[in-house]
């Protein structure tokens, strides 16, 4: 592949600067870039080169640490997975969608937290039937057919992009959203727990599964295709059977 | 300034961090004594870089491995510069970690009868690591973050920068922090503070470290007159992508890749790890098998003679995993077929993925006990930060995700024994030096600007550090980067920050971060200059000094900080209670060391 | 952490969904229900007039074969199309189809569905032929 500069590129930056102005203001910047270039270098380029107040969040470079989300024309993107030779014309980048804005590109990400640490996101198994002892230590059992249920809902890198795609978020934000969602749905598919009731109570409830009415955005702009939209309606299902189970046993 | 009380506080989110402050917690319950824990990092815990770690973690599991065989790898692998003490209690205790993770929910891959598949690594003797796919590190930092959530003892400052520790009289009693968001600081008053702020690998300008691994814990220390300890060792990971040096793990190669130079040839048989394996069956500690120290310098050699190929401007050699077949390689390796496909368009399925070495890991770091506790009472340090003294002169890969848990938890564990048995000091102690940290933010931020854009001295000190401690060390080039780093860091004293807001100011958090990297690049290059000898991942062309020597430099390098002054190095015995130096050996010629 | 820390955003503005193409369609699914609604209507008319027997069920077939009544069942038709081609694609997402510990594909509970649109048009087609003859 080329690395050689084969141009200059105009990105548009929203900008945000609390301590200096009131309002958002939109900034734009000249770059070269050359076919590796990802939105990220980009940014750094401008940090390191033209304007060192431009703030953003950024670290592994690699699409795993979920640190870089920004809109790019209106979509959700991690900065360092997106490559500016996919864009023609003007790129806009702005801070994610549906979250408060702190500075520039970055958000206020804690309700995002609070989502994630809602749903109890961990195993939960209160009587197993060897607990663990670090004398004896001893794996539970879980066949690659077992691990295979819920391996793709354990993939999400929590960057949060679900959220600025989805318009439930956007409208309530109390709605535990995508990516809390099917962290619930890979525990509650895990063999190995068994708390999924536990989990139900926030689950089934107006700001749990509920609120969620398949647009199914959050899938199309997933870096990891995790799938929350398949996993949030999964646990509608899984709500909906745990309801009249209920119902049944009085 | 906001004053909290804590028993215990932990700098640095990842790996070690948030095993250390489970095992605090889970120390605690033991003991009866309630106790508070703070957990404090720059980042979100998940945006830890344990999150890039890829190939696994290794633990004596099968009937066939035994303690003896994992340490005797260690000991070896490390060129016998590693503490033996401590590696015996690290192989001794590695399985119950990984079987605890596993008990916590980590989604380790399995074998069809629902155990835990393990897969070969470089300079182990057998198949003993633990993975995840090719996702361990992200699965690991993920479960211990999630499984963190259980305990309410864990109070998280997420994106809170650790500007300083606060310490008395050899003593540690809190930490000064900056709230990323506000620009406030923050005095946290502490019995015990853990260290787990992860490697320094952004010191040099090729690597496949996050932005974040500025070494910021070890320069705290550093600064504190804690040694560094065995700086000068510093590991290229063989296969980085060239251009970002982002990770190819080294799983492809425990999976059965190979590796070959432009000619198509298997060239590591020339270099001490032959003969060449058949294609698809890969053999311990043979070829593509051998340790990472060996493989990158065999591409130097590779690179001198001319057998490299070209990938942009990058000198590259070729990773082929084609024989391996699309579904083996979907199922084992996903994120690596994802890296490359994203990052230079190469499908691994279809073509040999170009690599080249980069910088990857610090195997030298805060000196501690085998506690983890360090020379100032009531620090702890655990994980990359820390030179517990596991590496020696080279890491084995997957030994240091182990590392994380054995020695986070302990780290955890001791920190929170001390906690029950002391007393907070007094909190104008801490005050005296929150003010201090004050002035020395406001002068940086003072609006005065400077003729001098720092980031051009970050990328001459980068710059300076691979060109002295690269992959083959000479003594004029060593000379020249610690005369280069000294004079950056009596220019760093002038330099001031554009950014003058207190909201969320990476540039100042950046030019930070870029005072710590100056110190430990000191560290590193006079380490390096001094140690005349090669060993592991530590190999001068000098003349005299090609081969390692025992008599002089079975030594662990020390360097103390000095303030604006030249930094002072000492040595330090090892500990070779078990295993007396032997020559190390690879491929044919390590059979004798076969059992 | 403290739930009343974090900010709130005000929620989204009405024309939220007109910012993006993929919203547009979404609501273009959702909206599916207003065709199908006149078409249930008609329906059921249909049978109220069958009650009432041979004078109401001929106004109801001449009030069938008005060319906007036409249309609208066409319409409705079409997006009852539709919105069975999104629901088809979404419904293996939802309800994953697992033999011998392995999913199925997803085209596969696709082609799956359709086939059994066609069984059951074929089966009605057939009915009516035979009526018919």
């Amino acid at each position: 592949m080329n690395t050689q500069q084969i141009s200059t590129k105009q990105v548009s930056v929203k900008r945000y600067l609390p301590d200096s102005s009131a309002e958002p203001f939109w900034q734009q910047y000249e770059l070269p870039v050359d076919d590796s270039t990802s939105l990220l270098d980009a940014l750094n380029h401008i940090k390191e080169q033209l304007d060192s107040t431009l703030s953003y969040r950024w670290s592994c470079r690699m699409a795993i640490c979920g640190s870089c989300g920004v809109m790019v024309n209106g979509i959700p993107k991690l900065g360092c997975k997106t490559f500016l030779r996919d864009y023609e014309g003007d790129i806009r980048i702005e801070p994610l969608a549906h979250f408060p804005v702190q500075r520039d590109l970055v958000v206020d990400m804690e309700i995002f937290l609070e989502h994630l640490a809602a749903v109890k996101p961990y195993l939960i198994d209160d009587n197993p039937v060897k607990p663990y002892d670090p004398k004896t230590p001893e794996t539970y059992q879980q066949t690659p057919e077992q691990l295979e249920r819920y391996k793709q809902f354990a993939n999400c890198i929590n960057c949060g992009l679900c959220y600025s795609a989805c318009p439930q978020f956007g409208l309530n934000q109390e709605f535990l959203g995508p990516a809390a969602l099917t962290l619930a749905h890979r525990y509650n598919l895990d063999s190995r727990d068994h708390g999924k009731k536990e989990r139900m109570a926030e689950l089934n409830r107006h700001d749990g599964v509920w609120s969620c009415t398949f647009v199914g955005f959050c899938s199309q702009v997933c870096p990891k295709h995790v799938d929350p939209a398949a996993a949030v309606n999964q646990g509608k299902v899984e709500a909906a059977k745990h309801t009249l189970i209920a119902l049944f046993k009085g | 300034m906001q004053q909290r009380d804590f028993d215990i506080v932990i700098v640095g989110g990842g790996g070690a961090g948030l095993r250390a402050a489970i095992g605090a917690a889970e120390q605690a319950k033991e003991q009866n004594t309630p106790q508070r824990i703070a957990l404090l990092s720059k980042v979100y815990p998940m945006r830890s870089h344990t999150v890039a770690a890829e190939g696994g973690a290794a633990a004596v599991t099968s009937a066939e491995d035994s303690h003896q065989a994992h340490f005797d790898d260690t000991v070896s692998g490390g060129d016998w510069l590693v503490e033996q003490g401590v590696a015996d209690y690290f192989v001794h205790h590695a399985y119950q970690e990984l079987v605890q993770m596993e008990r916590w929910g980590c989604p380790w891959s399995r074998k069809d009868d629902g155990q835990v598949q393990v897969r070969r690594f470089g300079g182990m003797k057998t198949a003993r690591t633990w993975f995840a796919a090719d996702k361990t590190g992200f699965h690991m930092l993920h479960t211990l973050f999630q499984t963190s959530l259980k305990y309410p003892e864990i109070e998280r400052f997420d994106e809170y920068f650790v500007l300083d520790l606060a310490v008395h009289e050899g003593t540690v009693i809190g930490v000064i922090a900056l709230q990323i968001a506000t620009g406030e600081l923050i005095l946290l008053r502490a019995k015990a503070v853990v260290l787990a702020t992860g490697g320094a690998g952004r010191l040099f300008r090729f690597n496949t470290n996050a932005g974040i691994v500025t070494g910021d814990g070890m320069a705290m220390a550093y600064r504190h007159g804690v040694a560094l300890r065995d700086m000068e060792f510093v590991q290229y990971h063989p296969t980085g992508l060239p251009g970002s040096g982002i990770l190819i793990t080294e799983a492809c190669r425990g999976e059965g890749g190979i590796l070959l130079n432009k000619d198509g040839y298997r060239y590591l048989q020339d270099y001490g790890l032959g003969p060449e394996t058949p294609l698809g069956k890969p053999e311990n500690k043979y070829m593509e098998l051998g340790p990472r120290d060996k493989l990158s310098q065999a591409f130097w050699q590779e690179q001198q003679a001319g057998r490299t190929g070209k990938f942009g401007d990058s000198d590259v050699v070729y990773l082929d995993l084609r024989h391996l077949g699309e579904k083996y390689i979907l199922e084992r390796l996903p994120f690596i077929c994802e890296l490359a496909k994203a990052y230079i368009n190469v499908d691994p399925v279809k073509e040999p993925i170009p690599i080249r070495p980069a910088v990857h890991y610090t195997m030298g770091g805060i000196e501690t006990d085998p506690q983890c506790e360090t020379s100032i009472a009531g620090l702890y340090a655990a994980g990359e930060c820390a030179s517990v003294g596991l590496h020696g002169a080279n890491r084995l890969g997957s030994n240091s995700l182990t590392e994380l848990l054995v020695f986070g938890r302990l780290a955890g564990e001791q920190a929170s024994q001390r906690a029950a048995q002391t007393e907070w000091a007094d909190m104008h102690l801490l005050e005296a030096q929150g003010d201090r940290q004050l002035a020395k933010l406001s002068r940086l931020c003072d609006g005065a600007g400077s003729d001098e854009n720092w980031v051009e001295h970050k990328h001459a000190m980068v710059q300076a550090m691979e060109n002295g401690c690269g992959i083959y060390r000479t003594e004029a080039s060593m000379r020249q980067s610690l005369e280069t780093i000294r004079q950056l860091r009596a220019r760093y004293e002038k330099v001031r920050v554009n950014d003058t807001s207190k909201i969320f100011n990476t540039e100042l958090l950046e030019f930070i971060e870029f005072g710590y990297g100056l110190d430990i690049a000191e560290a590193s290059c006079l380490s390096a200059l001094e140690r005349r000898e090669s060993r592991g991942a530590h190999q001068r062309l000098d003349d005299g000094m090609q081969k390692r020597d025992d008599v002089n430099y079975l030594k662990h390098s020390q360097v103390f900080y000095q303030g604006e002054a030249n930094a002072e190095l000492h040595w330090q015995d090892v500990d070779v209670r078990f295993s007396a130096p032997a020559e190390r050996a690879y491929g044919d010629a390590g059979k004798g060391g076969k059992v | 952490m403290d739930k009343s820390s974090s900010q709130r955003l005000p929620p989204l503005k009405r024309n939220w969904w007109l910012k993006h193409r993929f919203f547009k369609l979404y609501m273009l699914r959702e909206a599916t229900v207003l065709p199908l609604v006149f078409f249930t209507l008609c329906f059921l008319a249909g049978m109220v007039a069958l009650l009432q027997g041979a004078d109401s069920w001929q106004g109801w077939i001449a009030f069938m074969g008005s060319p906007i009544v036409l249309l609208l069942n066409l319409l409705a038709l079409a997006a009852s199309l539709f919105h069975a081609a999104t629901f088809f694609v979404l419904f293996p997402r939802v309800m994953p189809i697992r033999i011998a510990g392995h999913s199925l594909p997803d085209q596969v509970t696709v082609a799956g569905q359709w086939a059994g649109v066609v069984v059951v048009a074929l089966l009605f087609f057939w009915l009516l032929v035979r009526s018919g003859a």
